[in-house]
């Protein structure tokens, strides 16, 4: 009897949602998938209309990301899509327009070509999901995801004394199924005439699941698809972390047992308001990009005692990097692959009119200010342009179109991702570091946190290497291959 | 009796010092606990005996009244979270409580049908500020609805029942409702009056068509609340179709069609408790199908299946409350009852898994234990009502049985997640709570008549 009249009621709020779908067509209006969407909600209609749309986290949740960018949306959508668990997810970000975020001011390329096996199985994950990405994250109702993957390879240049290095990441990636080929001098030549081969003796070319994409069509895509799945994103601040600690006990430093600390809630507080909202999470998962050691240093990851294994900081700071947009009428086609010079400059095609995209990481000592994101074009004219023009003549002759600037979430250890939980707080997950690596393995760093959420190990690759005890115990996992 | 009732409720507002409210009023309903157990009598038929000049137990009532008794203390033991408010707060959740508990006596021991009804509505209130006031989440806004208004839809029809009853037989005593005869009269045929008269108790059980308040309500209500809405208020279901059934002997072809749904809901119920994922959700659900096994017992209605009705009303009461609690202890620690993140806590709570494995075996009617002398009066009684109806009745057992494995699977036994595991550990308190639900219930095993006598 009551269905009956649950029934009615909602069958007349179809027609009439129906009727106004037509009206919208016909209008030409936008969103063809709300009428879907309250129909599978039907009965959302017994809660207010004010909490349906409450933009305050809710007093609990199972996982809370800090941080929206590419990384805590990849793991939203990774949380959310094992649909047999029903984990429920809260996104908290600051910055609803991205404006400072990595993920959106990457150059956005991906590469196997690394020297640690995890980084290159990680890359090859999220070549593998890029590649399918129109299955993983299409939304119903709306168009497939189209992130212009293109598949150019990087060619990385070693001169005569850096040779070996080549040679044995070679191998290494050969063994992990990476699909690389090096190339001779002459080989180089034959393949890309516009080059100049003077000094550079060996070539390490990608053939297959290398290139470039974009990072903002990542992002909208993993965040739509997450928000579809059922995750909420907030646009907040974390500024405090609750502890308990009933049975904190001192342990051996060199035992990364857990020792009674549990992150009980979340503070988190709500832009322009003076309003705070302690949330109560089983999992906090810090994905804050550059900004992740101050963050750490809240939760007194840097401040604590050495018996807790809280002395050590999150050694992730902020490091602002220059990319280049330039114009150069007569310069490489279809086949530029992004080049990286032996110098440390790279270059890379953008579209088809001639344009393309370049940078270098500056040297240790003249690091550029992380204050704001100002570009400083005299880098570009002292540092980078000779190196083009030297590798590729026709870069003679190009125009600088415009620049920008974005952060690395620089770990300052060994410039390697940090993923996994902290020894002292064991429901709090880190997977943060990528330092300029980030945009490329954040398909595979959501499956696996993921999967130490919902199995309690990694399942897919091992990549306890890159766990947070090797920050305390101060043994860097160093990469030979960094841009 | 009266006495004792009204003694305890006093303690609240008397004893205002706040470190004491809750010790003083654990005591005072302990001892009225010991009392009521004077209310079983043994003699092995359906006499009633007299509390006082206008409420009277009987073998049906007797248990009943000694869970709801038994179970009060148990529910202040299991709520600790509600300490951390103003006293007035914490007053008011004991009153809340406390009334509910109240007017649970009345309702068993209540010698009158109008009477009884009033206490049945009376107990909706206070569970329903319970669950909004005291709930977790922004979704026990939900819950309370749905909660109030199936129940109370539902029981309008009973309203109009009764006072048709007093009409043509100018009498609402209990005692003497197997004498009157009732036929239809104009407005209502006899089948119809049997219908409107049932359905407040079985939205109330729930069966499976109107169980959808059950889950909600019982998530979303704290611990305290979760017991004893699972324990005892489910119950009131299976008490008064007991006791309706006397005035409608013979409403066979109704009573054939329902039996079927509730054996199905319980088929139903008991699959869909393998997809859960919020562990109370699943103990809820769980309590759906036992309550729809019960509700076809108790419309059969043949010596058998009422005896094996009140023996799974008690027993399921005892371990669904058990359950809720253990539910609890983990969702102190850990803020979520996702059976994929709380999981793998044998390592880590060395005693618990012991309650958890007695309650979960319990859960799947383990023998010795009343859980299944109760199912297998139950079922035996519906097999040779009609024999169609055993495949149905096997299959969900042994769903029951899948299900309870899992809870104990994925809470204990799952593959642990070592690095979120620091948490404190269990409490004496937390081991006297799920070991005074379990105790009732060896008891019971050795003196299996004081449940299951009824017979008119």
């Amino acid at each position: 009897m009551l269905k009956l009249g649950r029934c009615v009621h909602l069958l007349a709020r179809c027609t009439n949602q129906t009727s106004s779908f037509a009206r919208t067509l016909a209008s030409g209006g936008t969103d063809i998938t709300k009428p879907f969407r309250q129909i599978r909600d039907g009965l959302s209609w017994t809660i207010p209309k004010d909490l349906q749309n409450s933009d305050r986290p809710p007093g609990e949740v199972d996982v809370l990301i800090i941080g929206g960018g590419a990384m805590g949306s990849s793991i939203a959508y990774f949380l959310k899509a094992a649909r047999k668990a029903g984990v429920s997810v809260a996104v908290v970000e600051r910055d609803s327009g991205y404006s400072m975020s990595s993920t959106v001011l990457s150059v956005g390329s991906i590469r196997q070509q690394f020297s640690t096996p995890e980084n290159i199985y990680m890359s090859m994950y999220s070549a593998q999901f890029i590649k399918n990405v129109q299955e993983h994250l299409q939304v119903e109702g709306s168009d497939p995801p189209d992130l212009q993957f293109n598949d150019q390879g990087y060619l990385f240049l070693a001169t005569k004394d850096k040779e070996h290095i080549l040679h044995e990441n070679h191998i290494i990636q050969k063994n992990c199924g990476a699909k690389v080929e090096l190339m001779t001098q002459n080989q180089l030549k034959k393949r890309f005439p516009w080059m100049n081969t003077d000094n550079v003796t060996l070539g390490s070319y990608g053939l297959e699941n290398e290139g470039w994409l974009d990072p903002w069509s990542l992002l909208k895509s993993f965040k739509e698809k997450a928000i579809d799945l059922g995750a909420k994103y907030y646009n907040a601040e974390v500024t405090g972390f609750n502890v308990v600690d009933d049975d904190a006990k001192p342990i051996d430093p060199t035992q990364f047992a857990p020792n009674g600390r549990r992150l009980n809630s979340v503070m988190v507080s709500m832009i322009n308001s003076p309003e705070v909202v302690e949330v109560k999470s089983s999992y906090v998962v810090l994905t804050a990009g550059a900004w992740s050691g101050q963050l750490g240093k809240l939760l007194g990851i840097g401040t604590g005692p050495k018996e807790e294994n809280l002395h050590m900081p999150i050694p992730v700071e902020p490091r602002k990097r220059y990319v280049y947009f330039f114009h150069c009428p007569e310069g490489p086609g279809l086949e530029c692959p992004l080049l990286i010079d032996p110098s440390g400059s790279y270059v890379r095609r953008e579209g088809f009119g001639g344009n393309y995209l370049c940078g270098k990481s500056p040297n240790e000592c003249d690091e550029p200010s992380c204050e704001d994101l100002n570009v400083n074009y005299d880098f570009f004219d002292t540092e980078i342009w000779p190196n083009l023009a030297h590798r590729i003549p026709v870069m003679e002759k190009l125009k600088v179109k415009s620049a920008w600037a974005g952060y690395y979430d620089y770990n300052c250890l060994d410039q390697n991702a940090i993923i996994g939980s902290h020894p002292a707080y064991g429901n709090f997950l880190m997977a943060t570091g990528f330092s300029g690596h980030g945009i490329q393995q954040s398909p595979a760093v959501g499956k696996l946190v993921s999967e130490k959420i919902l199995a309690g190990e990694f399942q897919t690759i091992d990549v306890s290497k890159f766990g947070f005890e090797r920050c305390i115990t101060e043994t860097p996992v160093l990469e030979r291959c960094v841009i | 009796m009266l006495t004792l009732l009204s003694v305890s409720i006093s303690t609240i507002v008397l004893i205002n010092v706040k470190k004491w409210n809750w010790n003083a009023l654990f005591v005072a309903l302990a001892m009225m606990t010991f009392l009521s157990i004077t209310t079983v009598n043994n003699s092995g038929s359906a006499s009633w005996s007299f509390l006082s000049h206008s409420l009277a137990v009987d073998s049906l009532s007797a248990p009943l009244i000694i869970l709801s008794c038994w179970l009060a203390p148990l529910c202040f033991l299991a709520q600790n979270v509600v300490k951390g408010n103003s006293g007035s707060l914490q007053n008011g959740f004991l009153a809340l409580t406390c009334s509910i508990i109240f007017f649970l006596l009345l309702t068993f021991s209540s010698l009158n049908i109008l009477s009884f009804f009033i206490c049945f509505e009376a107990t909706l209130i206070p569970t329903l500020v319970l669950i909004t006031r005291w709930g977790a989440n922004v979704e026990r806004l939900q819950a309370g609805t749905y909660f109030l208004f199936y129940t109370l839809f539902g029981s309008l029809p009973l309203l109009v029942s009764i006072v048709l009853i007093s009409q043509t037989t100018s009498t609402l005593m209990i005692p003497i409702s197997e004498i009157v005869s009732l036929q239809g009269n104009t407005f209502f045929s006899i089948n119809i009056w049997w219908i409107i008269t049932i359905v407040a108790f079985l939205v109330k059980m729930p069966i499976y068509g109107f169980h959808l308040w059950l889950p909600k309500a019982h998530v979303e209500a704290p611990v305290a609340g979760s017991m004893i809405l699972a324990a005892i208020l489910l119950k009131l279901g299976g008490y008064g179709i007991i006791r309706m059934n006397a005035y409608f002997p013979d409403v066979t072809t109704l009573s054939a069609i329902l039996t079927v749904i509730c054996c199905w809901g319980a088929l139903i119920t008991s699959i869909l408790c393998t997809r859960q994922t919020d562990l109370k959700a699943l103990i809820a659900y769980s309590s759906v199908g036992h309550m729809s096994l019960v509700a076809a017992g108790t419309i059969v209605f043949s010596d058998w299946t009422i005896s094996g009705a009140i023996m799974l009303m008690i027993a399921h009461g005892l371990v669904s409350s058990a359950l809720f609690a253990l539910a609890n202890i983990l969702y102190e620690r850990t803020h979520t009852r996702n059976i994929f993140i709380t999981r793998g806590f044998k390592m880590i709570t060395v005693l618990l898994p012991f309650w958890w494995l007695i309650s979960c075996a319990a859960n799947l009617g383990l023998p010795p234990l009343p859980n299944l002398i109760g199912e297998l009066y139950i079922i035996t009684g519906i097999i040779s009502w009609s024999i169609f109806l055993a495949p149905i009745l096997g299959v969900a057992t042994v769903f029951g049985a899948i299900y309870s494995l899992l809870i104990y699977q994925n809470t204990n036994t799952q593959s642990i997640v070592l690095s979120s595991m620091s948490f404190n550990e269990i409490s004496p308190r937390e081991h006297i709570l799920i070991l005074f639900h379990l105790l009732p219930l060896l008891s019971i095993i050795v003196a299996p008549n004081s449940c299951m006598v009824w017979s008119n």
